[in-house]
């Protein structure tokens, strides 16, 4: 048995961590949402301001979990990070192919970027985790993939998992992380099933 | 449990079967070759390219490589509610749909192939291919299914070519993967496929038996390889861990070398790391040139006809010792007993995979 000790979520104009809203965009502001959603964690991290949007949005996720939960049981093998989303790096694809379609000069930062699993570079560097990667993409989020998967790398070596579903196109975003660990560290009571994962993510 | 792993096939410019490419790499022939004004500013770019007349060269070589699997396998497992497809690929056919490639293409299998389930979509960069195979192998182990089709696809298209291009990635000439005087990789192009199952009754030839696989992140650079092969190396230490072997036991490494100098230099410090400077080592780029989502599946299917054949193919491109580490960089082709090998990959990302395979 495993389960959810904590989660966020975030779309395109509030951010919710373990069901309850931490920050509503502030439209009068000159920042835009993510950067509003960045500095109100209050943290200096410089490499934030080069990552396309899939891994700022994977990168304020990750950070919303951590304040949420402990990591000090685990090495820097445990922690598996398992992502998916549904159009890829597509935001970055339009781009990156403007720059050279456009702009005649194909640009080598956005190129970097039209890989999806970036962003789970991104976090893995962040946080100096080594452990098991993977990136799938699903036309729409698929609860049982991410509990099916899951439960095998917790047989194997891997002692937590932060999964997430990062997608972004032009305007719209959409962030749901989670985080899974083998005891019940928190007080949410969530048993990590599909059922409550689909529920988790619809809410 | 037994996982088996066999009819593996491929489509390259080598050849429209697995037989006519294991067959071209044995006479030492190339897929790579100088194309004219192919590169952005109308360079003259060096590729290894597929010579289908088709402006849907994604799906015609995945159409074109699974109609080649009907032959290897019982057909019954296509459709079946206990198979799973899993397509490893970086950028599908971006060429003619930037945004929705991977969506578009999946679609067009499950109705092409009638399968049961919608096909799952590997997309980690150029371990693609390498996580999918364990990925089939996790899903089986863990009863969720009972076989596993895993194809890797990519094609070559301005949006890669001009990406390569713009981090000065590209080679002058022919990919030189190890050695001293090599100036960066090679694209290519390229559809393999294997299949796994827990039953050796669905292959038509002999299967051989997946072991174990894993991967493991950098935690470094989001496009440049660790200096120390950390997540080469984490993910090297736990793939043996879970097969329950040792350096000793790998006859051949089939690694990843690219031919860029930092990619080639960090995978000899990984290999050195792990005590492997012994044993015969090559890279398949020199042949088919980098071809990323498929690159994993292509290169453990050429490992497969490698093990069938108890022939190890030299690494094409190589002249002289090129990395800080010394390895044992196969020169000539070699007849030996091969029983196990060990093929790693790394790529964007921090990412970094290996399996096993053995012939049983």
């Amino acid at each position: 048995m495993s389960f959810i000790t904590s989660y966020c979520r975030i779309s395109k104009d509030k951010c919710s961590v373990n069901g309850k809203n931490i920050l509503l965009i502030n439209s009068d502001s000159e920042l835009e949402w993510i950067k509003q959603l960045y500095k109100s964690l209050q943290i200096d991290y410089p490499k934030f301001y080069k990552m396309d949007v899939l891994s700022k949005l994977a990168f304020i996720g990750t950070e919303l979990i951590k304040k949420n939960s402990d990591f000090n049981f685990y090495t820097d093998d445990d922690v598996a990070l398992v992502f998916a989303n549904r159009h890829s790096s597509g935001d970055t694809d339009l781009k990156f192919n403007n720059s050279y379609q456009q702009e005649l000069m194909p640009s080598p930062a956005l190129f970097v970027y039209t890989l999806p699993n970036i962003l789970i570079g991104e976090i893995a560097i962040r946080n100096k985790w080594h452990g098991e990667n993977l990136f799938t993409v699903a036309r729409e989020f698929d609860a049982t993939f991410f509990q099916n998967y899951c439960n095998i790398l917790l047989s194997k070596n891997s002692q937590a998992c932060v999964c997430g579903w990062i997608d972004a196109m032009e305007d719209n975003l959409e962030a749901f992380l989670f985080f899974v660990e083998v005891s019940d560290t928190s007080k949410l009571n969530l048993p990590f099933t599909s059922k409550i994962v689909a529920n988790l993510y619809k809410a | 449990m037994k996982i088996f792993i066999g009819a593996e096939n491929a489509i390259t410019p080598l050849g429209n079967s697995v037989e006519e490419n294991f067959q071209s790499l044995c006479d030492g022939v190339s897929g790579i070759r100088l194309y004219k004004n192919a590169g952005f500013n109308k360079e003259d770019v060096y590729l290894s390219k597929t010579s289908f007349d088709t402006e849907h060269l994604f799906q015609t070589l995945l159409e074109n490589c699974l109609e080649g699997l009907k032959s290897r396998i019982d057909t019954s497992i296509i459709k079946s509610p206990k198979t799973i497809l899993i397509l490893s690929t970086t950028k599908a056919d971006v060429q003619n749909h930037l945004v929705d490639a991977i969506e578009i293409s999946t679609a067009k299998l499950k109705e092409q192939l009638e399968l049961f389930q919608p096909p799952i979509v590997v997309c980690n960069a150029c371990t693609s291919g390498l996580q999918a195979i364990n990925l089939a192998a996790d899903f089986i182990t863990a009863g969720l299914y009972e076989h596993a089709i895993v194809v890797g696809c990519d094609v070559i298209s301005d949006f890669i070519l001009y990406g390569f291009q713009s981090l000065f990635a590209i080679s002058n000439e022919p990919c030189k993967p190890f050695s001293e005087h090599r100036k960066g990789l090679t694209l290519g192009e390229a559809c393999a496929v294997v299949v796994l199952s827990k039953s050796e009754a669905v292959y038509q030839q002999t299967p051989m038996q997946y072991i174990a696989g894993s991967s493991s992140n950098d935690a470094n650079h989001i496009s440049g390889p660790s200096r120390t092969g950390e997540g080469l190396y984490r993910s090297v230490v736990k793939t043996l861990a879970a097969a329950q072997m040792n350096s000793n036991d790998i006859d051949f490494i089939s690694a990843h070398g690219t031919a860029t100098v930092y990619n080639d230099e960090m995978e000899s410090i990984a290999f050195d790391r792990l005590a492997m400077n012994n044993i015969p080592l090559n890279s398949f780029k020199g042949y088919f040139g980098h071809t990323l989502g498929a690159a994993g599946v292509l290169e453990t299917v050429i490992c497969m006809q490698s093990l069938r054949k108890n022939l190890l193919i030299k690494s094409m491109g190589y002249t002289e010792p090129g990395t800080s580490k010394a390895l044992d960089l196969l020169i000539e082709n070699k007849h030996t007993d091969v029983n196990t090998i060990l093929k790693t990959a790394s790529g964007f990302g921090g990412a970094n995979a290996s399996l096993i395979i053995s012939k049983r």
